[in-house]
């Protein structure tokens, strides 16, 4: 459907398109302006699209309420880390179970496909316990050792075997004609083609554990180890009624940049995702 | 001899099995420890009357399942969860190939909007929902702006069938760009002579979208379809920030109904119980969708 | 039941091991860590509890006490989520609505023999009606460390402005009550600012509304708790005035509408004295804090209160009973009395209680702190509350829009909650 559209046409497409684009953008708009304005202000009807006047101070105390610096220095780690270890963990099963004839493999790929199908919710509380037993609450190990190793990286491993399906064996057969060993297979060749695969997992990964919310809600207990989106409900005064401007300069700076790098990288964001190999 | 031997015993065969088994287990030995096992520990915990306050474990049998099914609230709640799915999963898909054709066509600046339309997917969850949190209220910005076009909104989270609304659509709108992503690379792989064909053929537009796109296009609907019903089920922050599970019951899904249960009412038992059937359904429905794959999927080959 | 009590003592055995690692010393008395969840995370609240701790550990030298700030909204979820995966706290602060839960269940370990036993603690001073929910067959087993009464704050330059009658006034001429309360909310509620809020109700937080209706005499259950009365006629009269106050008067905020009195956005909200802190310092408005006015039923009061409970299950719940009775022991109590209202006999004077809430005046403390807290009914609470207040909040759904059927709702309500009650 490639072809150029008639001047009406395009008119119609830009038109619809910006009409559409109000809900995607007016919230980060409003969130990013509120986080200006003063208490009164944000529930001001109707509402102010651009404030009275600016306000930087709650920005300053987002950092004096909480240990904010650090709250985000913990969700970027814990994601960074747990994005690497999905791709190298779920690369080498996902490429096991398309590429490697063993025993029971089908079998064990559906075993694994459970993890897809299970909510958090669902085994919060022996996880719980399990971490308990391991002396592991309250420490971030759970937020990583879960995400790599457990459902979440499920899917992951889901991507990468369609993606390994659909590249072409011939490039393998000629390696293993060499007499390379599998593993070497899989490292220098298969992997360097698997990058828009790899891409993909890895956003897929990090937004999964940039968001994540129950686990540590139910993991952490000390402000100085929360992750952001736990931090940002905490934004209350003593009595828990909510700081309004406060809490939203604080949605502001855990989103913002985050959006910013997305704009920068989106190129490659979007052709990552685009090449999932979710073609069935 | 035994280097003989060797070779003999560490054919192609068993290489490859050895190395597919290395393979898989960091993955494999994940799921045993933090699915299979804590799956089988809910299971146990649901045959239990678990009082977690005063420290009594007693077994119970079958009895927390006769509970499930003399529930008077679990009608209601499946039927939130049915509507909230069905919603979610036919509003997300439909917009998501509608922006996904609008991107698609030859036009400057096409890049833009693409990101912008993607962007709330990298907004981190709980800060989107709490400011749609704050837009539906009642003199909230949604209002502001239906008040501008001269239209009197609806209270949104206090209404019944406006809550469900505004909780599907909060959470369409946070995710459908992964989809659209998803739809937009289906698209770009339709071979383009099909088209042109269908071209010469006359066929119009539509004809050519119906007939040549989504047949084409379908092995990827069903497989963003699987995903979103499957994810669908397991929504819990966006319903915990906007209505807590109201106005009613009207918006407490199985999920959120589970989460009152097992942590704020302290049945874990119950919850435990609640949290088997969740499993089954997601289940159920994924095995119903893959077996719908093979009648209407289309393959090139 | 074998697995569980294994896990606890590889926790005990464990928390003993990190308190000896941390210390690093060859002590050959026993270290003991304590660990008490709280929901506030008010810096000047936690140093407060952190010099208590310093205190103790003078005449303790081998116990440290760490305080866990939980989320207030979550609190409880998350506090039983601790205790059922065998990592509870030692001691625990508890809302005076799960209180029954609580003490009822067994979870808590008798306090009041161990508070008697300290010299200079003077329970008896306690009023019985503070005690009387965080106590089972005469024994105590959380300490109310905070009983705060609910009052009424004003926002006069709103109300001036508006042309209508401040509470103040209203109070001098004797007409201080709900229909004249509800007359000025309603004039500025019609000025486009907001009327009377009840704080933290937001529709959901029905047991707040108890500020209102305990002035009708209406309750939610009877006082053994075993019957539903919200269908009753003192309820359904209460709720009809509230739904008019909402829905014809514009007299409080609807559903889904948010003001915020403390930035000036209100004439009056109703909530606990401690909120005063929440005024703003500068750009104020002028302010008043009066009693609750009088209903149908005649006057009244309304408290919310706070207890401290030691864990049955911590390996060392005599050695946190102490440390209770030294943060709660007359002495400290005054300190806490700054942010948390103490039901102390000898601490109810306004002298003490002006050192400690100077934005308040002799009057207000009066009338509003000493009477509320002597006469001040606590809030409603019952065993399995969560599950109550769920489901009555769902029914009360059907109350809040403007046709409602407040009859037909509320026997509803009273259908789905009674086998719940009898529980």
């Amino acid at each position: 459907m490639k072809t150029e559209l008639s001047p009406r046409a395009k008119v119609l497409v830009y038109g619809t398109m910006c009409v559409l684009l109000i809900p995607f953008v007016f919230p980060t708009w409003w969130m990013v302006t509120s986080s200006f304005k003063p208490v009164s202000d944000i529930f001001a009807f109707p509402p102010q699209l651009i404030p009275r006047s600016f306000d930087f101070t709650t920005y300053g105390q987002v950092f004096t309420l909480q240990p904010f610096a650090k709250q985000y220095w913990n969700s970027a780690y814990i994601a960074a880390v747990v994005t690497a270890g999905t791709m190298g963990i779920s690369s080498m099963a996902g490429y096991a179970f398309a590429r490697i004839r063993f025993p029971f493999a089908n079998a064990i790929f559906m075993v694994v496909l459970l993890g897809l199908l299970i909510p958090s919710e669902v085994t919060i509380v022996p996880l719980f316990q399990l971490f308990l037993k391991l002396g592991m609450v309250n420490t971030h190990w759970p937020l990583i050792l879960v995400p790599i190793f457990g459902a979440p990286s499920v899917f992951a491993t889901f991507v990468m075997r369609q993606f390994f399906i659909s590249l072409p064996v011939e490039l393998e057969e000629a390696a293993r004609v060499d007499g390379l060993s599998r593993f070497k297979i899989f490292t220098r060749i298969a992997l360097p083609l698997a990058r828009p695969a790899l891409a993909s997992v890895a956003i897929f990964t990090f937004l999964h554990s940039w968001n994540l919310y129950l686990e540590p809600i139910v993991f952490l207990s000390s402000a100085d180890k929360f992750t952001l989106p736990q931090a940002l409900t905490q934004f209350t005064d003593a009595y828990g009624g909510p700081m309004w401007n406060i809490q939203l300069a604080a949605a502001t700076l855990t989103a913002l940049p985050v959006l910013i790098v997305f704009i920068i990288a989106q190129k490659h964001f979007v052709e990552g995702l685009a090449h999932t190999g979710l073609k069935g | 001899m035994s280097a003989g031997h060797k070779t003999q015993f560490w054919t192609i065969a068993r290489r490859d099995s050895a190395a597919g088994y290395l393979f898989i287990a960091p993955q494999l030995a994940g799921i045993v420890t933090f699915v299979l096992l804590p799956l089988c520990l809910v299971f146990w915990y649901s045959l239990h009357e678990w009082n977690v306050l005063a420290n009594t474990f007693n077994y119970t049998g079958a009895q927390n399942y006769r509970m499930l099914l003399e529930d008077p609230s679990l009608p209601a709640v499946l039927g939130s969860t049915a509507l909230f799915s069905l919603g979610l999963v036919v509003l997300n898909m439909s917009l998501a190939l509608l922006l996904a054709v609008l991107l698609n066509q030859k036009l400057r600046g096409i890049a833009v909007f693409r990101t912008l339309f993607f962007s709330p997917v990298v907004v981190s969850l709980v800060a989107w929902t709490i400011v749609w949190g704050f837009l539906l209220q009642k003199n909230g910005g949604i209002n502001g702006m239906l008040l501008f076009l001269g239209i009197e909104g609806p209270n949104w989270l206090r209404e019944p069938v406006t809550a469900m609304i505004s909780v599907i659509v909060v959470q369409v709108f946070k995710n459908v760009g992964l989809n659209m992503i998803l739809f937009l690379a289906a698209l770009q792989s339709v071979p383009n002579e099909l088209y042109e064909a269908a071209r010469i053929d006359g066929a119009p537009p539509f004809k050519q979208f119906r007939r040549i796109t989504l047949p084409m296009i379908s092995p990827t609907i069903l497989l963003t379809s699987i995903i979103t019903i499957v994810g669908s089920l397991q929504v819990f922050a966006q319903i915990a920030v906007l209505t807590q599970g109201g106005p009613g019951v009207s918006t407490t899904v199985l999920v959120y109904y589970l989460y009152q249960q097992a942590f704020q009412f302290h049945f874990f038992g119950y919850g435990s119980t609640l949290s088997i059937l969740l499993f089954v359904i997601v289940a159920c429905l994924t095995f119903a969708q893959w077996q719908l794959r093979k009648r209407i999927v289309f393959y090139e080959n | 039941m074998s697995n569980r009590i294994n896990l606890k003592a590889f926790a005990a055995a464990l928390a003993v091991g990190l308190s000896l690692a941390a210390i690093g010393t060859a002590s050959a008395q026993e270290a003991v860590n304590l660990r008490m969840t709280i929901w506030s995370a008010n810096e000047a609240h936690l140093k407060l509890f952190n010099d208590m701790a310093a205190g103790f550990k003078q005449s303790h030298p081998n116990v440290t006490v760490t305080y866990e700030s939980l989320p207030f909204d979550t609190y409880t979820t998350a506090l039983t989520t601790q205790i059922a995966g065998g990592n509870a706290p030692d001691m625990a602060w508890i809302f005076e609505t799960t209180a029954y839960d609580f003490v009822n269940s067994g979870a808590l370990y008798p306090l009041g023999d161990k508070l008697n036993a300290i010299q200079g603690y003077n329970l008896a001073e306690v009023s019985p009606g503070a005690t009387e929910r965080w106590s089972k067959g005469g024994t105590l087993y959380a300490y109310p460390f905070s009983t705060s009464p609910f009052a009424v704050f004003a926002n006069n330059d709103l109300i001036r402005k508006a042309g209508a009658k401040t509470p103040d006034e209203l109070i001098k001429a004797g007409e201080w009550t709900w229909d004249k309360a509800i007359e000025t909310a309603s004039t500025v509620g019609r000025t486009g600012k907001g009327g009377l809020i009840i704080r933290d109700f937001n529709y959901q937080n029905w047991q707040n509304l108890a500020a209102i209706w305990n002035g009708f005499g209406a309750s939610p259950w009877s006082e053994d708790g075993k019957n539903c009365t919200i269908g009753d006629k003192p309820m359904t009269d209460a709720l009809s005035f509230i739904h008019d106050a909402i829905f014809k008067n514009k007299a409080m905020p609807g559903p889904g509408e948010n003001v915020d009195f403390f930035a000036g956005n209100a004439a009056m909200t109703i909530t606990q004295i401690s909120r005063a802190s929440l005024l703003p310092k500068q750009n104020g408005f002028e302010w008043d804090l009066v009693p609750l006015p009088k209903g149908p039923a005649g006057e009244y009061a309304l408290i919310g209160q706070a207890g401290i409970g030691v864990m049955q299950s911590s390996p060392h719940a005599d050695v946190a009973a102490e440390f209770v009775g030294y943060m709660t022991n007359p002495e400290n109590s005054a300190k806490l009395a700054q942010f948390f209202p103490s039901a102390r006999k000898s601490l109810l004077n306004a002298e003490t209680l002006k050192k400690t809430n100077p934005l308040l005046s002799q009057e207000q403390l009066e009338k509003v702190v000493i009477a509320g807290i002597s006469n001040g009914k606590v809030i409603p609470g019952h065993t399995g509350f969560a599950q109550i207040q769920q489901m009555v909040r769902a029914g009360l759904d059907a109350v809040w829009t403007p046709n409602a059927d407040i009859a037909n709702a509320t026997q509803k309500i009273c259908g789905q909650i009674s086998p719940l009650l009898k529980r």
